[in-house]
């Protein structure tokens, strides 16, 4: 190694990763045409380079599916935050028309609907209850179908709180494990079940000798309530309760994610508890 | 008060879709298990498509995942951080540039056999994997992925003297490993000193050899 060699050989990494500015560019490439040895360094570096990324590439292919996956998760992500936006834009149309200003001409409006809406025909009427009908029916169905996974749960397929976000795009919504260890719950694994045609997180506890299983969902698609009792507990927040075949389920959303907890405690106690886990 | 996305969920999947090869190349060789490596690269899609309004237009999207992928392995993998102490530590590698010759250098870049070159990428990706995780970063960044120093640096998050630090030291270590395994398939032979030898008189010969020296002196 020449002492010339010796100021070049620092200059000679930066030289093949392109990164050197151009007075030391020219000062390497003119060492380069006389230096045997520092021109065999940078073909090594680079005959290094190639190799790495070759071998890198080799061994790490996108598998059959994969592709597939991801999109199927980049989906249900979208699908997910459109629904959170409708939420939103919903909640803030709400809350636009509790202004004062805007309740007399809005009642006046609706006085005016119930007078044309009592002069319309038999059959609109009909009509009408032929679909809060189907409505009830829908929720129903879904009762029935949380009560059947709570009775008949599967093994868990997540049992490491970190892992849980795996179940994500599946479900369409975020996923926290709610710890509830404040009234003594152990909380035993999660996996997702299918509810009509959407599916939900089934988060399983143990209680009291008891389990209970929380399940989390879109909460646009999986419409409940309507077939629960309105309940107001702790600080002012609404929940829905009932029972089903011995079962209690309380019902409770917040930002466009549904929580439906079954247990055979109370319904005070599922209320209770549905309004602690999130 | 809908999200204000600079793009749009479509054109994020089609984006993202096309650096699918390159995270999951980065991601196997941080966790260095084929499934960890898809559940990061899924992880990584799904924390970009939520903060795709963040994503700059016209920057470089393949630069801004990695770095997602980055912090998200280091985060949820990793959550003591990367392995800091090995790098604050001395040199473990005594190779030096100047004590191969030009012929050895040559031997090793080629091995005049195709044959060898699966059992080459083999013994790479091995020796890629034992390296200290922020050395076989940056290696990967710029080897695999071609980015710059300053690229590499905002996803490292250090400065771009600390990428070409990382970058010379991951790679002499490379290098170091490859020459004995050049050596133990006879590609070389036995390296006599060569360059200025008027500051080093004894000829290293042998890397075990220097090592038992070296611990010897200490």
């Amino acid at each position: 190694m020449t002492s010339s060699c010796r100021n070049i050989s620092p200059l000679l990494e930066a030289f093949g990763d392109e990164e050197l500015a151009a007075d030391k560019l020219l000062e390497v490439e003119q060492h380069l045409v006389d230096c045997n040895t520092c021109g065999e360094r940078v073909r090594l570096n680079q005959a290094l380079h190639v190799s790495v990324r070759s071998a890198v590439r080799a061994a790490a292919p996108v598998m059959p599916g994969f592709e597939e996956r991801i999109a199927a998760a980049l989906r249900a992500e979208s699908l997910r935050e459109e629904s959170i936006d409708q939420a939103v834009e919903h909640e803030a149309q709400h809350s636009r028309m509790l202004s004062w200003r805007s309740v007399v001409p809005v009642a006046a409006a609706a006085a005016l609907t119930l007078v044309w809406a009592a002069s319309t025909s038999k059959q609109q009427v009909q009509s009408a209850g032929t679909t809060s009908e189907a409505h009830l029916t829908t929720a129903d169905r879904l009762l029935e179908e949380l009560v059947d996974h709570h009775m008949n749960a599967r093994g868990p397929r997540v049992t490491e709180p970190a892992l849980l976000s795996q179940l994500e795009p599946e479900v369409g919504v975020p996923l926290n494990l709610p710890s509830l260890k404040a009234y003594g719950a152990r909380w035993e694994g999660a996996n997702v079940v299918p509810v009509s045609n959407q599916h939900a997180a089934s988060l399983r506890y143990v209680m009291g000798g008891k389990h209970v299983t929380l399940y989390v969902y879109n909460s646009t698609r999986v419409p409940i309530e309507s077939r629960l009792t309105a309940r107001t507990v702790r600080n002012n927040e609404h929940v829905y309760v009932g029972t089903r075949r011995g079962v209690s389920i309380a019902a409770a959303e917040h930002r466009g994610v549904g929580y439906a907890l079954a247990s055979d405690f109370s319904d005070d106690e599922s209320a209770e508890l549905v309004a602690a886990v999130y | 008060m809908s999200r204000k996305a600079s793009i749009s969920a479509r054109e994020f999947e089609t984006q993202a879709i096309a650096q699918l090869s390159a995270l999951l190349g980065v991601a196997s060789r941080l966790t260095r298990n084929p499934a960890d490596a898809q559940d990061l690269v899924q992880d990584t899609l799904l924390k970009a498509m939520r903060a795709r309004d963040q994503f700059e237009s016209g920057t470089n999207m393949r630069a801004w995942l990695l770095r997602i992928l980055t912090n998200t392995f280091i985060n949820r993998y990793r959550r003591g951080g990367l392995e800091r102490s090995v790098l604050d530590g001395p040199d473990a590698d005594p190779l030096a540039d100047g004590w191969i010759s030009a012929s050895t250098m040559e031997s090793m870049r080629d091995p005049e056999s195709q044959a060898l070159r699966p059992m080459l990428e083999q013994e790479i990706k091995r020796i890629l994997d034992e390296l200290p995780e922020e050395f076989r970063l940056a290696v990967v960044l710029s080897d695999v992925e071609e980015l710059s120093y300053k690229e590499i640096a905002d996803i490292m998050g250090c400065p771009i003297g600390t990428v070409m630090s990382r970058l010379h030291r991951g790679r002499r270590l490379l290098k170091g490993r490859l020459y004995e395994h050049a050596r133990a398939l006879g590609i070389v032979g036995p390296e006599a000193l060569v360059g200025d030898t008027s500051e080093k008189q004894e000829p290293v010969i042998d890397l075990a050899q220097y090592r038992e020296k070296r611990v010897a002196r200490s």
